[in-house]
């Protein structure tokens, strides 16, 4: 018998002609749109300054911000008027020369719209108001997530041993908000990628199921009559399709399969290829290729969501160990346990007891420092000799036990990873790094000296040579990446219609000669003030990491002023965020934007604080602060997915849960 | 008893009954009298495919450009960046002066411009479209017949694959990047050689539609509790499924004999490397196998990536990519261009060249396999220094079976890219009557190429 869905739609806006409020609330909306597309990539990633309560606010006074232009700061008696706004966000140059405002909003009425916005920024009001809210009572998909290739295979080896071999190409996946695991959660199966995932399936399945291999449930052949032939063949799909499916099967699930196997075995009198087929449907169905989450009502808290006991496991699953759910999970799931605070707790703390932790560990830093793009690195082999796969593997290699050593291991405070100079080297890097590989294990422990120059994680060949060119090294992509990976800070496209005529060429000189250019062009320097100056600093290290002080015959100077603060060379850059509140901060988000595969929505804004104070609390401590997360009903809140209601009204027949 | 005279029985014939493999040049006397079908009557397939290459051709900003020829019409005159297609130019129109119009939306740099061919719309986001590319469409309507419906390939070598064909608008086709897989997809396991003549149906086929049945037996239940964006993505997923399912049905079926079907050998390894001539070989490589997959009837359908939107190639030994040396090289005052790129630009057009080139050297009916074939060449700029998307290099090349009113410049400045892309789809017969949103909305292809 399955439930009736009941959907009820809460329509909060005023309907009618628009005039006043409403007219007002048309603005604010217009404006909202506006703002979102032309001025929150700069405003809120520091490149510009926070436009929270500037309608009223004496120009340059954000107290926060240290980048504006004297322009801005002789201005500093005139106040942000609604018409001073106006007039300057018309054309912003020719209103106050000199400014690095590079945004105009020549129409008049978007203007008002836009300042009406702005207006609300400031006073707390709640511009949500007016969408629609559902209340829903009965299980809803949330989220499909496509599973990772390091998911995929964690999975398979956790459920059928490491030794199933998996040959396949898996799908590109795609990073937004600096995360894959944000990415992913767009991406859907192409037919060549379905392709794959099908012929690994049957390879799989064919390998699980081998006669040679020693396999309790393939034992189905050995069953007598019809009955007990069933009752194996049942027992085999829904124990795996659990596992598979980090849930039990719906009875539907599970009779189409127990069907294709038995049929097939009848047909071909081969048990085992009924259940090969059978397998092999578990492993080609979207149930296992992409992490469906379901949420149901939250019985504490009516109209809202919370996510299931499965979903749940798969999650927590996901963020410790980078696999799917083992057998206790899925029992602390179908018993309840994962709802109460205790429960949670004891699972939680299992997780990251166990020796899988560190994979999970790996898993997020693979994922937020951008790791993959070592399986594809290109480096001029004319330039760079000394550059192999070997080198690349090896460095990233080098910042994953670096982390894991750190952060799990010691427990030290996370900004100490900008600092420490305490890391592991192999004889691949350490020609690399120009010192001698006496030891006959293939890593040893290793410590920088200061003459090595090197301070830190962003100091390691891995960063420097990621986040670099072919046959150069780059201050800007190394400052760009810093900002996003480590401060939640992207920066935006570069203008289409940038004028590159006053960039002068430089053949000759360094490339800090050629990026000090950008700083005196209008045009670039609001970016590139903010981007190139920590990848200045680490221009001692050349596009593979190398240590060098001289570019083409000159001698690089690596000091460089960021924020109004002045440093230099890698540890200078290295002390300087540490004492970054902007980086805890962004590590908390990308724990949780990690494990949830979007981004925390503002309910989840007071979610972020409190752990982002817990974690400062606690000493920064990366194991403290996930296991903190992980047990706040919070981190399991979720929202009503876009688009449902249309859907709802076929729904009562189909049955979504069976289970 | 009727006696079958084709081609390949002679060939037996006269071998003394052992099963033989080769490509042979056709005879006459196995076409019909115009030579578009062979005798059989079986029509040969009219195939279609993109080609992208990144970063534009170069202008002179002083006016004019290294590649726009001077006269319009047949009979274009070969300028220093269309070198590279001299050999094959009355196969290729060049299409001059046509812009993707953004419509308020921003420029968004190395995204716009081929994002606007290919979905008939400036995006909203850099990294996704706002429709599914046309592409698809053109698959959807050529691919039924065939294993594969699409074959997408990326020859660039970047650091991620690199594919700009999308039917959500988010997730992009997973290309083959190099021989060594392009080569396993189209002639490893599943593939069935057209001309053999003990074709047996697989019966392990029919098992794996029965696997797949299962797959699809709970679509319904998943449906029904879902949001908008995860509805899309299970539908994707769930047609990807129905895709396979028609791979194995074709597989169930005897093929057609193809005469110009020759299977390769297995390719070796290439040396990593993105510089501009390891890419070139490397398109080289895989356009061979692509032409022979389809000659093999694998595919009526591919996307071809020769170098990203901002590509990242460069001149061997050279510590500057190309994209960099595009914005930073100064106009030569003398030469009135800037002469570093302009290199760097007919080198890349030599991928085009050396594309073409395979594709025509398989002889099919009385002509190529190229003849049979609709290619649309194309960009993500203009003029990349300012990452312009006015005048777009794009081309269209092979006869479309005879479609293509082929070896023409067609020079319209200010159309919209679409009426491009429109006519590349009406050449091929994908019954669409118009493409593109807003101003780029078109129902108007270019019919001076049209036959």
């Amino acid at each position: 018998m399955f439930s009736r869905t009941i959907l009820t739609l809460v329509c909060l806006t005023v309907g009618g002609s628009l005039s006043g409020p409403a007219a007002r609330a048309a603005d604010i909306a217009k404006g909202a749109e506006i703002y979102q597309s032309a001025c929150k990539g700069c405003h809120e990633v520091s490149i510009g300054p926070p436009l929270a309560g500037v309608v009223g606010r004496p120009v340059a006074s954000e107290p926060g911000f240290g980048s504006y232009s004297d322009a801005l700061k002789e201005r500093r008696s005139l106040v942000w008027t609604k018409d001073e706004l106006d007039h300057f966000l018309a054309a912003p140059r020719e209103w106050i020369p000199g400014t690095l405002m590079m945004q105009t909003v020549p129409d008049a009425e978007e203007r008002a719209a836009l300042i009406a916005y702005l207006e609300t920024l400031g006073s707390g009001s709640d511009v949500e108001e007016g969408t629609a809210a559902l209340s829903i009572d009965q299980p809803v998909i949330v989220a499909v997530r496509r599973l990772n290739e390091s998911q995929y295979r964690n999975s398979i080896r956790d459920i059928f041993g490491a030794d199933i071999e998996i040959k396949a190409r898996f799908e590109p996946e795609r990073r937004e908000e600096g995360l894959q695991a944000v990415g992913n959660s767009d991406l859907s199966m192409t037919s060549a990628g379905f392709e794959q995932y099908f012929g690994l399936a049957r390879s799989i399945a064919a390998q699980v199921l081998d006669p040679a291999r020693d396999n309790a449930l393939a034992a189905c052949s050995q069953a007598g009559s019809m009955d007990e032939q069933r009752e194996c063949t049942e027992a085999f799909v829904g124990h795996y399709g659990e596992r598979l499916f980090r849930r039990p099967l719906t009875s539907e699930e599970r009779a189409v399969r127990v069907h294709t196997a038995l049929e097939s075995a009848a047909r071909d009198g081969d048990v085992r290829q009924g259940l090969q087929l059978a397998l092999t449907s578990l492993l080609a169905a979207p149930e296992f290729l992409f992490r469906i989450e379901m949420a149901e009502p939250d019985p504490g808290n009516p109209g809202a969501l919370r996510l299931d006991g499965y979903s749940r496991a798969a999650r927590l699953s996901f963020l410790f160990w980078n696999s799917a759910p083992d057998e206790e999970l899925l029992a602390a799931a179908a018993t309840g346990k994962l709802y109460q605070a205790d429960g949670l707790q004891a699972q939680v703390a299992r997780l990251a007891d166990s020796p899988h932790y560190e994979e999970g560990v790996r898993a997020f830093f693979s994922d937020l420092l951008q790791l993959d793009g070592f399986d594809n690195l290109v480096k001029d082999p004319a330039i760079y000799p000394k550059f192999s796969q070997v080198v690349a593997d090896s460095s990233r290699e080098q910042m994953l036990k670096t982390l894991v050593d750190l952060l799990l291991v010691q427990q030290r405070d996370y900004r100490d990873i900008f600092t420490s100079n305490e890391t592991y080297i192999n004889r691949a890097l350490a020609a690399v790094y120009r010192v001698p590989y006496p030891a006959d294990t293939a890593w040893a422990p290793y410590t920088f000296t200061p003459d090595s120059e090197r301070a830190g994680l962003l100091s390691q060949v891995g960063f420097l040579s990621l986040f670099a060119h072919p046959g150069t090294s780059s201050p800007t992509r190394r400052g760009i990446k810093l900002h996003e990976i480590f401060m939640c800070e992207p920066t935006p496209d570069p203008p289409a219609d940038v004028d590159f005529s006053k960039v002068k060429d430089s053949k000759a000189g360094t490339v800090r000669g050629r990026l000090l250019d950008h700083m005196e062009n209008t045009g670039c320097v609001a970016c590139h003030r903010r981007s190139d100056p920590p990848g200045l600093a680490l221009e001692h290290f050349d596009g593979l990491g190398q240590l060098r002080k001289y570019e083409n015959g000159q001698l690089i100077d690596v000091s460089a002023t960021l924020n109004g603060v002045a440093f230099v060379g890698a540890g200078g850059l290295g002390q300087l965020l540490r004492t970054d509140e902007r980086i805890p901060a962004c590590l908390v988000r990308n724990v949780y934007a990690y494990s949830a595969g979007q981004l925390p929505a503002p309910e989840q804004a007071e979610f972020i604080r409190r752990s982002t104070r817990e974690f400062a609390g606690d000493g920064y401590r990366l194991p403290g602060l996930m296991q903190r997360m992980a047990v706040a009903p919070a981190f399991f809140n979720v929202l009503v997915p876009e688009g449902l209601a249309a859907t709802g009204a076929n729904a009562r027949d189909a049955g979504a849960t069976g289970r | 008893m009727s006696k079958k005279f084709t081609r390949r029985s002679l060939l037996r014939g006269t071998l003394g009954g052992t099963a033989v493999c080769m490509g042979l040049p056709l005879l006459d006397v196995f076409l019909n009298s115009n030579a578009s079908a062979y005798a059989s009557g079986a029509r040969l397939p009219v195939r279609f495919g993109t080609y992208f290459w990144g970063l534009g051709l170069t202008d002179t900003p002083a006016g004019g450009t290294r590649w726009v020829p001077a006269t319009t019409g047949p009979g274009y005159e070969i300028t220093p960046e269309l070198k590279a297609i001299a050999a094959v130019k009355d196969k290729v129109s060049v299409f001059s002066g046509f812009r993707a119009i953004p419509e308020g939306r921003a420029n968004l740099v190395h995204w716009s411009g081929h994002a606007s061919i290919l979905s008939g719309v400036a995006p909203t986001a850099s990294g996704s479209f706002d429709e599914a590319s046309f592409d698809t469409r053109v698959a959807d309507a050529l691919g039924g017949a065939t294993r594969f419906k699409s074959v997408d390939i990326d020859a660039s070598m970047s650091r991620t694959p690199v594919s700009y064909s999308t039917r959500s608008g988010k997730t992009f086709a997973s290309p083959e990047v190099n021989p060594l897989g392009l080569y396993t997809r189209l002639f490893g396991a599943g593939f069935q050689d057209p001309n053999s003549d003990n074709w047996q149906p697989d019966p392990s086929i029919m098992l794996r539609q029965s696997v797949l049945s299962a797959v699809k037996e709970q679509r319904q239940a998943l449906m029904s509790t879902v949001g908008q964006a995860d509805r899309i993505k299970l539908d994707q997923f769930f047609s990807s499924v129905r895709d396979m399912e028609n791979q194995l049905a074709v597989q169930l079926e005897r093929p057609e004999k193809r005469e110009a079907c020759n299977p390769p050998v297995e390719p070796g390894e290439l040396p990593r490397g993105a510089s501009v001539d390891v890419v070139n070989e490397n398109t080289r490589l895989m356009a061979r196998l692509l032409a022979m997959g389809m000659a093999c009837d694998q595919t009526r359908a591919f996307n071809f990536v020769h170098t990203s939107g901002a590509s990242e190639t460069y001149m061997a030994g050279n510590s500057k990519i190309y994209h960099q040396i595009t914005h930073d090289e100064p106009t030569d005052a003398k030469l009135g261009y800037q002469p570093e790129t302009s290199r760097l630009a007919e080198q890349v057009m030599e991928g085009f060249g050396a594309f073409l080139e395979e594709l025509d050297a398989v002889p099919e009916g009385d002509g190529t396999l190229l003849d049979n074939t609709l290619v649309m060449a194309f960009s993500d700029t203009g003029y990349a220094k300012i990452h312009s998307i006015d005048n777009i290099p794009m081309f269209l090349a092979g006869g479309a079976g005879g479609r293509h009113r082929a070896g023409q410049h067609i020079h319209q400045p200010g159309e919209p890219v679409t009426r491009v892309s429109l006519t590349a789809m009406q050449l091929v017969d994908t019954p669409v009557g118009e493409f593109g949103r807003g101003t780029m909305k078109t129902a108007r292809p270019v019919s001076e190429v049209m036959a």
